[in-house]
């Protein structure tokens, strides 16, 4: 929104305040300011200038030489304007003045004659759209004189306000709300614009009535009948003070009526009265699927949920968003209806949206208006109006149809309350001064502070005792509060465990495995699962997504740690990324209606050419996660058949922990690998956090070291190429108590070994913890290790 | 018996310029110096002589024997220096390089930038008391809106766009609704922290994000005031920026807080000068804060009457982009680890 200084200035008294000082209390106190804007800077600079000899130019038809008189000098000018004549006051921007749009004027050459300066158009001063000719200035004006003297009204400053800053504050919507805060930032003196004793000449006609059928839609509606209108463009001044808040001057009768809601912040509107079928106003809720074409030309069907104003024959407007285009005045009208009403902004603010109608009649609307401020919006409409068109005349009084009340609010509070919420000693003058510098009325009775608000603060901004803390807050400056300690028990936080658990990975993930960190979209979309093999529909969708790729909430990780390998193989040759983070399954329900959250950690190895099977890689980092956590019977199982489709059926395990399946570890199915058209090999893992941390742990316990020489023994035996081996070293390891460890140490396949068999070799290590081992106990030891090994039809080597 | 020892000596010169082995050399002070060497013998049988000769031979004796052991030593140096000067020829490597690489070993790892900042305020705010709590991403409308004070209509609705999901609920817009869990859960007084990770309806550019990560903080006690809420809020910018941080207090409207503010702090890039960063303001807006709304409280079931808090959100995504100068938001979800791996 933005506001002019000249019109702040007509409101509040702004002398010697500079435009910075204002915009910098203001922003510590009231709202937050986007910029600030000087409007028509080039007026300063502009002189009146006087004709003293037209010449033709030697070289160009339309052209002329023009000699002025500054009165101070005499300057000759190229001019292609035709209105000019000998003896005429003419606007001249000198050398150097940079004019609308950016164009500085140059000492310069035109077709071979010096020009020094230019003679400006309206349109060219930023004062109309006008370019037919240049502007003739009144004949007595003084030569020399800067022509921001003379369109005063033009050069203004214009300071935008941030709206999102000011939605809780119905009464900032204009001029007048922040003419308050002046006054009560400043000390300053306001200034009531509306003139009341114009009230006396309203008629007496009861050529209007207001019917309201619904007093909680639209608590009040005033009109006025006003006749002898004469539509007419706006003088000077008002196109000024339109232009300045960026608005386009229409008419005089839009343009007042935009200019009083701007001013003091009352939306109206104007009917042609001789539009209206009827002389009853009747403001009701709109009948389901009852048609209305409004001032921009779109026709709405409209639902009983809209507010709409109406004559015998229908809908004239949309209440509180746009007229209808039915009842607009046009340039023949001579009889109008000023409108200025108060309705419900719940209402407002969905029908705006409904029709996708944010006008600044709704978006003012839609904050919870004053009611109170109708009739004054009124009076001051009808009071410009006279000030514009004298003749008009209003033949009705205001016919005001009020069923809704607003309802005063008195706060109770106490001095000691707002000094301890503060954490301030603020005295007790300084919050009565201020208080009632923003206008509330008080009264003291001790530490009690009783406060009544003003009614455009009473809408829904100021209800309780909190509200008058801030306005205490602000006006005195949070800046000039000290920081203060408070004073509280001191001891250790209650932990999050599971954010501790979470760290915990993450640091092993990153410290001990070298991975790094990535963070994806909670969101996947159906043609990426697709590629994967993933039937959809499974996923929580969204009503509202972005984009069809970010269309419903993930139920892995993997997907997307997919695409990012698929990403990063442009970069790397080599890389292994992870991501700890959560995934939500809408089949299962935590609380009574929200989709179960798990937290996951999933990652996945590249590598464009692995020496050894990727899967290595991601078992070991899941091994060493698993051991640091201290997992307690942790294990890791071949799976072939119950796997997902991006696993590779011969390089997959399941992660188990206590008999509970927990994660998986697998590469990347070679159809993955092509889908994705990924250049190398992947590994994945994917382990569920809330499992692990469940996972009962191992006690960290002292274990005695072996007092007992241990015995190795390697021993090699024939196993079919499928068969796991790791099954060989179960097989030892149960065979006797006096197994101490049981590892594979190399597998060999090809000649001599017949095909389909390999060579699987063993470090077996025996021990015991009552007595060192006998030569023939070893043989013993030996000897049932192999019978077990043969048992099971692993034939020794 | 003189020209014997000379012999002996020779012998001994002799098989100490024929060998190059180590062991070789043992055997030869086994041969001359051993217990049964050869010039060991002599020495031992100098008793047998006669009075006039031993002396003179005894001499002689011990003088070579001291000659051969040191013959052997100095055979012994330098057959280890010619060793090793040739292990250390074989052994050179190429000390320009890095390690080379094989499979199974990788550089360094990098945590996400996002999890370090939300570590270090984490650390900050547990050392001061405070107790870290989650909730759910996914929220029910109550308390995202509701219980903050934000009801079904209220126009501060359509300041934080959300996204709705097809059972009714929605992406929490911000962790203030961890507040109300938290206050479900924790009977005052109590200090919370909940950070994560909050979702916005939102097309995406170079300073917008669809998803980003806030930590929310809130302290109820006792006459709790907004000279407490700055001192904190001083505290923690100290700690993050490892430098006192100029900060000033605005007046900013949120409905669960009241009164409510924008804390801004100096601009770190120009220190209040004005630059390209702060539009000229020599101000970054950095975190909305404020007193606990009663309301909110009592959705709480905390009597505002015996106990009043603060809160405050902070954006941890432009703190790593003021931190680190990142010009883009885009980057921390992109899963670029050229973007990861520089943190």
């Amino acid at each position: 929104m933005w506001l002019s200084w000249n019109t702040l200035s007509d409101l509040v008294d702004l002398t010697n305040l500079s435009v910075e000082e204002v915009v910098e209390r203001l922003t510590m106190s009231t709202a937050e300011i986007e910029s600030i804007e000087p409007m028509n800077p080039h007026l300063a600079q502009v002189i009146a200038a006087k004709i003293i000899d037209i010449m033709p130019h030697p070289h160009a038809d339309k052209l002329t030489l023009v000699d002025v008189d500054t009165g101070k000098e005499k300057v000759r000018i190229v001019c292609g304007a035709p209105n000019h004549k000998k003896g005429d006051i003419v606007a001249l921007a000198p050398c150097g003045t940079t004019l609308k749009e950016g164009f500085t004027v140059h000492k310069t050459k035109i077709r071979g004659e010096e020009s020094c300066g230019m003679l400006c158009s309206e349109k060219e001063l930023g004062l109309s759209d006008d370019h037919s000719g240049i502007i003739i200035l009144p004949p007595h004006t003084q030569l020399g004189k800067p022509l921001n003297e003379i369109f005063k009204e033009w050069y203004d400053v214009r300071i935008e306000i941030d709206n999102k800053s000011i939605t809780h504050r119905p009464d900032l919507w204009c001029h007048e709300g922040f003419a308050r805060e002046i006054a009560a930032l400043f000390g300053r003196k306001l200034i009531d614009p509306v003139d009341y004793s114009i009230e006396k000449s309203f008629g007496k006609s009861d050529a209007l009535a207001v019917v309201i059928e619904n007093g909680d839609a639209a608590p009040r509606y005033c009109g006025l009948y006003v006749k002898n209108i004469n539509i007419a463009p706006s003088p000077s001044w008002l196109k000024a003070r339109i232009t300045a808040i960026g608005m386009r001057p229409i008419n005089n009768i839009v343009d007042i009526t935009n200019y009083v809601m701007s001013e003091i912040g009352e939306p109206m509107h104007a009917f042609d009265r001789k539009k209206l079928r009827g002389n009853t106003i009747i403001v009701r809720m709109a009948r389901d699927g009852e048609p209305i074409t409004t001032l921009d030309g779109n026709t709405h069907v409209l639902s009983k949920d809209d507010i709409v104003i109406a004559d015998a024959g229908g809908p004239i407007a949309l209440a509180g968003v746009m007229g209808g285009g039915e009842s607009e005045i046009d340039d023949s009208t001579q009889e109008i209806v000023l409108e200025a009403a108060n309705f419900n902004p719940i209402h407002i603010r969905r029908t705006a949206g409904r029709y996708n109608l944010r006008t600044e009649a709704a978006i003012r609307f839609e904050k919870s208006l004053d009611p109170e401020l109708c009739p004054r919006a009124i009076i001051r409409c009808y009071q410009l109006i006279k000030e514009i068109i004298p003749q008009a005349e209003a033949i009705t009084s205001i016919v005001d149809a009020y069923p809704k009340k607003l309802k005063k609010i008195s706060i109770t509070t106490s001095f000691s309350f707002i000094r301890r919420k503060l954490g301030t000693n603020i005295s007790n003058s300084e919050i009565c001064n201020i208080l009632k510098s923003l206008q509330f009325t008080i009264t003291e009775s001790g530490d009690t502070l009783s406060i009544e608000v003003p009614s455009f603060r009473a809408t829904k901004d100021i209800s309780i005792p909190d509200d008058i803390v801030e306005e205490v807050g602000r006006i005195h400056g949070y800046d000039n509060i000290e920081p203060k300690a408070p004073l509280v028990p001191c001891a250790p936080p209650e932990k999050n465990e599971k954010r501790a658990f979470e760290r915990l990975i993450k640091d092993i993930m990153v410290k001990d495995n070298h991975l790094i960190e990535v963070s994806n979209y909670s969101f996947v979309g159906e043609a990426q699962l697709k590629k994967l093999g993933l039937s959809s529909d499974k996923e929580l969708k969204l009503k509202n997504p972005l984009s069809m790729e970010q269309d419903r909430l993930r139920r892995s990780l993997l997907p997307n740690l997919f695409n990012n390998a698929a990403l990063n193989q442009r970069f790397r040759d080599e890389f292994q990324i992870f991501e700890l983070g959560r995934v939500y399954l809408k089949d299962d329900k935590q609380s009574p209606n929200l989709a179960q959250e798990k937290t996951f950690v999933a990652g996945i190895v590249y590598a464009r050419k692995p020496s050894t099977p990727l899967y290595y890689r991601a078992r070991q980092i899941i091994s060493l996660l698993l051991s640091k956590l201290n997992i307690k019977n942790f294990h890791i199982i071949p799976e072939t058949t119950s796997l997902p489709p991006y696993a590779h059926p011969g390089r997959s395990a399941i992660v188990r922990a206590m008999d509970k399946e927990i994660g998986l570890i697998g590469e990347l199915h070679p159809a993955t690998i092509e889908a994705l058209d990924m250049k190398g090999h992947g590994a994945f893992f994917d382990l569920d956090v809330d499992a692990l941390m469940a996972a009962e742990k191992l006690p960290q316990k002292f274990t005695e070291l072996p007092r007992f020489p241990e015995v190795p023994f390697e021993v090699s035996v024939l196993a079919p190429s499928r068969e796991y081996a790791a099954n060989l070293c179960d097989i030892v390891r149960a065979s006797t108590q006096l197994v101490r460890s049981c590892e594979i140490i190399s597998i060999y396949e090809g000649a001599p070994i017949p095909l389909g068999k390999k060579s699987v070799s063993l470090k077996v290590v025996f021990g015991s913890n009552e007595k060192t081992l006998e030569p023939s106990q070893i043989d013993e030891l030996q000897k049932t290790v192999i019978a077990a090994l043969e048992k099971n039809g692993y034939a020794l080597r | 018996m003189e020209e014997k020892i000379h012999a002996i000596y020779a012998a001994a010169e002799t098989a100490l310029s024929q060998t190059t082995k180590e062991e070789e050399i043992e055997e030869i002070r086994v041969r001359f110096l051993g217990r049964k060497g050869e010039l060991t013998q002599i020495l031992r049988g100098l008793g047998e002589l006669p009075s006039e000769k031993r002396s003179f031979i005894g001499k002689l004796a011990n003088e070579i024997k001291t000659k051969i052991e040191h013959a052997i030593q100095s055979k012994l140096d330098t057959i280890r220096a010619s060793r090793f000067s040739r292990l250390i020829d074989e052994e050179w490597i190429d000390v320009s390089l890095d390690s080379p690489r094989s499979t199974g070993e990788y550089s360094r790892g990098h945590l996400h930038p996002i999890s370090q900042i939300q570590y270090e305020i984490e650390d900050i705010f547990t050392s001061m008391g405070f107790t870290i709590l989650d909730g759910p991403e996914v929220e029910t409308d109550y308390y995202n809106f509701e219980a903050l004070n934000i009801p079904w209509y209220h126009p501060a609705r359509d300041m934080q766009d959300t996204f709705w999901t097809e059972d009714g609920n929605l992406l929490r817009t911000h962790t203030s609704a961890i507040q109300v869990r938290g206050m479900e859960t924790h009977r005052p007084p109590f200090r919370v922290i909940g950070p994560g990770r909050v979702f916005r309806y939102e097309a995406t550019d170079a300073s917008h994000e669809n998803t980003f990560y806030q930590v929310e903080g809130m302290m109820v006690d006792r006459e709790i005031s907004v000279a407490h809420l700055i001192y904190f809020m001083k505290v923690l910018l100290r700690e993050i920026f490892k430098t006192e941080v100029t900060i000033r207090l605005r007046p900013g409207y949120f409905p669960f807080v009241e009164p409510g503010f924008e804390l801004d702090i100096h601009c770190l890039i120009c220190n209040g000068k004005g630059c390209s960063v702060c539009k000229q303001s020599g101000w970054v807006e950095l975190l909305p804060c404020g007193l606990v709304h009663p309301n909110v409280l009592r959705y709480g079931n905390i009597d505002p009457d015996q106990w009043s808090g603060f809160a405050f959100g902070l954006g941890l995504n432009r703190l790593v982009m003021m931190r680190y100068g990142i010009n883009d938001i885009r980057h921390f979800l992109s899963g670029d680890i050229r973007f990861v791996c520089q943190f």
